[in-house]
């Protein structure tokens, strides 16, 4: 019997071949296809599939494999104790799994070395733009061979390929059986079902996953296992801190509205909470979405709807801040900084007040690897982001981190803040919170410590 | 696409109502349209926070929420001035390249110890602008600050109307794993932009009875393993383009608000409708059908008849070829691009199956993908550049001869 590829998923052909009492249908996985009157299988199951069959004594007369050159011949690369460790643990485990260490501390590297020793066609799965860009200069750094790339605007397979998921996605029916390794940087965000078919896809038996942000035990852990494997190695900031990961320091500036803003604030704060008592008053625990819904309906609603993105909006950068800010880039004027603010809209304010470089998802990839460089090389000293600098993208020794505002709440805060650990000579990162006092801000900033602490307790 | 959390839909039990905009709607449109014509050449950003908040005017909370989204979408299509900024700027900035300014300005900053406004104020003098438009003109080229700019003409509140409906519509068939289609004339498109987007088309058997309605099923190889929204965006382009069919109806299983439920959209539905398709799929078969007309009078030459089912699939001839006296003198015709023997053989046992009366196959000679003649005693015409009508005529005359001698 012949085991096809077909648009990311397995057909078992030529079953008339196969020796009496097997029934294909029974192998876990297999489904029957009535639409095509044959056996079907996600993509993900080649080898297991195969080797279930071999064992019951079928012979195999073909089954995809990836046909392209191997990449060889890579320039070695030194890796860290905990980084080998990581890179054994993953080997022993039958090269699938999920390493699991802080940002900054060279995940990147770990899966390169993987890439290099592996010697299969690599398919290297990135959440961003920004990051499909980053990899591919990484691999090149190590290897001379045509690197793909599909995302950005760029369509081409090389026998290592980096992809964005939002494009492996949509091109995984073709893509799928080309790779015997697949890397999955922030593998978190797998597992919740959201575009988890890019892993069933893929007839890679080998997997090696990276994050900081693990999701905790639940469906999505257990979905990450069986598409990636289980966790293999795990070091948190906690681990590393002081000789791999700079130690951090954590200064909270709690800052007050101006009388005027305050008025402006509470005065709009009134109005959102008259709508959403009447809301509650109907609707016992009723959801965001729902209050929106029947908000909308009155005139009340809707002046308690415009009342809260305005408050917001207030909070988002007042006066103080905006002076907090002037002061805090004055004193590290020396060091690196990097501004994290709520919206891109206060990023351009951050930017023509203080004239420091935004980076959103605006700029673009020329320019915003022309900033990076300047940054990198000292020619630009501070750099203000709503949510580009949140993930994965290598920002090497920023010293100092301003968190303005932010507002997705824990793992975004964890990869902000992992954006200055990466270690230097003597190197302290200092984080700065400016919290408006009397406002949500507090309660959020709390939580977002409080899980940072506690995962580095339990790391501990 | 809109997101799941704007659709106006009604759910009722198992089945999902999509609340489509109306002649009722289009009061709050008119009020949507004028508050965005306010906005021409300002900021786009300004306008999508205007639009954040509510109108001045009682709305249904998620049709305006997809009445936004689908005419913001609309809106930015329409590009501004390369570089320009928002109106009643000094237009002196229109002629500065933004990134080189940041590059410079913030460059600039980073090195020295002027203070931002000293440094704004000798950078604007020496390109002589004011301070206001430099800092102005900072960012006038990222997306959203360009300028406004509506669609000329803009859309009237019924045309906003059913552009929204068709992005909701759309939005929902985006969470569908597989479609049901009851499609009469006009479905070779729909099949064949199907195919393009590597779905699986069938046949189901509740049809056999009505060969000219037939119902397909649509869907992805991997839609066998679970809910998968994967080919969502392929079954949703289809959706406009069967705006084109005789008559539809369309039925999806779909997954929203945390559970799966049944949407149908079907013929007279307010939706905005794809461009209308091209009559011919190429040149070759324009000509075909000009030179038939011409050198067949008593023919009708029906382009892209109904399908032929043939299995479990359909069969979609190129041309009928009908005589007008005598209707039961019919020959398919079909005109084959890339072949190899093999292919035709096979093409013509499906067309044995399908039990036709006459089938010709038109064969470019410089088009084989294989060494080989073609197939012996097979109505198949070889053609180079241009399909000979009179050589396909007398083989129409050859099939038919039996058909034409009992008639008469």
């Amino acid at each position: 019997m012949r085991l096809v590829f077909d648009r990311g998923t397995l057909l078992l052909a030529d079953l008339a071949d196969l020796p009496a009492g097997i029934d294909v249908g029974k192998i876990a996985g297999v489904l029957w296809d009535a639409r095509i009157g044959g056996y079907r299988a996600p993509a993900r199951l080649c080898y297991a599939i195969a080797s279930e069959l071999r064992r019951r004594g079928v012979r195999i007369a073909a089954q995809p494999c990836p046909d392209l050159t191997p990449p060889s011949e890579f320039r070695p690369l030194e890796l860290r104790p905990y980084q080998d460790a990581a890179l054994a643990a993953w080997r022993q485990r039958g090269r699938r799994g999920l390493v699991v260490l802080p940002t900054g501390s060279g995940k990147t590297r770990i899966a390169l070395h993987a890439i290099a020793t592996t010697r299969t066609p690599c398919l290297c799965l990135v959440p961003t733009r920004a990051l499909l860009a980053q990899w591919t200069s990484a691999l090149a750094a190590i290897w001379d061979g045509p690197i793909g790339q599909f995302g950005d605007g760029a369509r081409a397979v090389g026998p290592v390929t980096v992809a964005t998921f939002a494009s492996a996605y949509h091109h995984m029916a073709s893509l799928g059986d080309k790779f015997g390794l697949l890397i999955v940087d922030e593998a978190h965000h797998f597992g919740q079902g959201t575009r988890d078919e890019t892993l069933e896809m893929s007839i890679a038996p080998l997997r090696l996953g990276l994050t900081a942000t693990p999701p905790a035990l639940g469906p999505a852990a257990r979905r990450l296992a069986t598409l990636v494997g289980p966790v293999v190695f795990e070091r948190t900031i906690g681990d590393l801190a002081g000789r791999y990961l700079a130690p951090l320091e954590r200064i909270t500036w709690r800052l007050t509205l101006d009388p005027d803003e305050r008025r402006e604030h509470d005065a709009l704060w009134e109005v959102y909470r008259q709508a959403r008592r009447a809301f509650e008053g109907n609707h016992l625990a009723g959801a965001w979405e729902d209050f929106l819904h029947q908000a909308a309906r009155t005139d009340e609603g809707r002046r308690g709807i415009a009342a809260w993105r305005r408050a917001r909006r207030i909070l988002a950068f007042p006066r103080r801040k905006r002076e907090a800010l002037a002061l805090l880039l004055g004193r590290h004027r020396a060091q690196r900084t990097l501004v994290f603010v709520a919206n891109n809209e206060t990023a351009y304010r951050v930017a023509r007040e203080h004239l420091i470089m935004p980076l959103t998802c605006d700029i673009g990839r020329g320019e915003r690897e022309r900033v990076l460089a300047r940054f990198r090389d000292g020619a630009l000293r501070a750099l203000v982001s709503a949510q580009v600098l949140n993930e994965g993208l290598d920002v090497p020794d920023a010293e100092v981190g301003i968190v303005v505002a932010g507002r997705l709440g824990e793992r975004e805060h964890v990869q902000r803040v992992g954006r200055l650990l990466r270690p230097g000579d003597g190197k302290r990162a200092l984080v700065y919170e400016l919290v408006v006092e009397q406002s949500s801000e507090v309660r959020q900033a709390e939580r977002r410590w409080e899980s940072f602490a506690i995962r580095n307790r339990s790391a501990a | 696409m809109l997101s799941e959390t704007d659709l106006p839909l009604r759910l009722i039990e198992e089945r999902a109502f999509i609340d489509f905009l109306g002649p009722q709607d289009e009061p709050w449109l008119r009020v949507l349209l004028a508050e965005m014509a306010r906005f021409e050449g300002r900021r786009r950003r300004e306008l999508a926070e205007r639009l954040s908040e509510p109108l001045p005017c009682e709305t249904p909370y998620f049709k305006r929420r997809a009445a936004t989204r689908a005419l913001l979408r609309l809106w930015r299509r329409e590009r501004g001035a390369n570089g320009s900024g928002p109106a009643g700027a000094d237009p002196a900035h229109t002629r500065l390249r933004p990134a080189e300014l940041r590059a410079e300005l913030f460059g600039a900053a980073a090195a020295g110890e002027t203070p931002a406004a000293s440094l704004v104020d000798e950078t604007a003098a020496r390109l002589g602008i004011a301070p206001a438009a430099l800092i102005e003109a900072l960012f006038a080229d990222l997306p959203g600050e360009r300028p406004v700019r509506a669609p000329d003409p803009p859309p009237t509140p019924a045309e906003a109307a059913l552009r929204t409906n068709l992005a909701i519509a759309q939005a929902v068939l985006m969470r569908a794993c597989r479609v049901e289609l009851r499609v009469e004339g006009g479905i070779r498109p729909i099949v064949r932009l199907a195919k393009l987007r590597g779905l699986l088309c069938t046949i189901t058997d509740g049809d056999l009875a009505e060969p000219a309605r037939p119902v397909l099923e649509i869907s992805g190889p991997f839609s066998l393993f679970r809910h998968t929204l994967l080919y969502g965006r392929a079954l949703a382009e289809l959706l406009p383009h069967l705006a084109w069919c005789a008559r539809f109806e369309l039925r999806a299983a779909c997954a929203v608000r945390g559970r799966i439920a049944t949407v149908s959209v079907e013929s007279g539905d307010p939706i905005f409708p794809a461009a209308p398709p091209t009559p011919f799929d190429s040149r070759l078969e324009e000509r075909f059908a000009a030179d038939m007309a011409r050198l067949a009078p008593d023919w009708d030459v029906i382009r892209e008849p109904e399908p032929v089912r043939a299995a479990a699939t359909l069969i979609f001839p190129d041309f009928l070829l009908r005589h007008r006296i005598h209707p039961e003198r019919r020959v398919l015709v079909e005109i084959v691009g890339f072949w190899t023997p093999q292919y035709l053989a096979t093409k013509l046992e499906k067309l044995r199956q399908a039990q036709l009366p006459a089938c010709i196959l038109c064969v470019d000679e410089d088009r084989a993908c294989a060494p080989g003649d073609l197939p012996a005693g097979m109505p198949v015409v070889a053609f180079r550049r241009r399909v000979d009508a009179a050589a396909v005529m007398r083989e129409v005359e050859r099939l038919t001869a039996t058909a034409g001698s009992k008639a008469a």
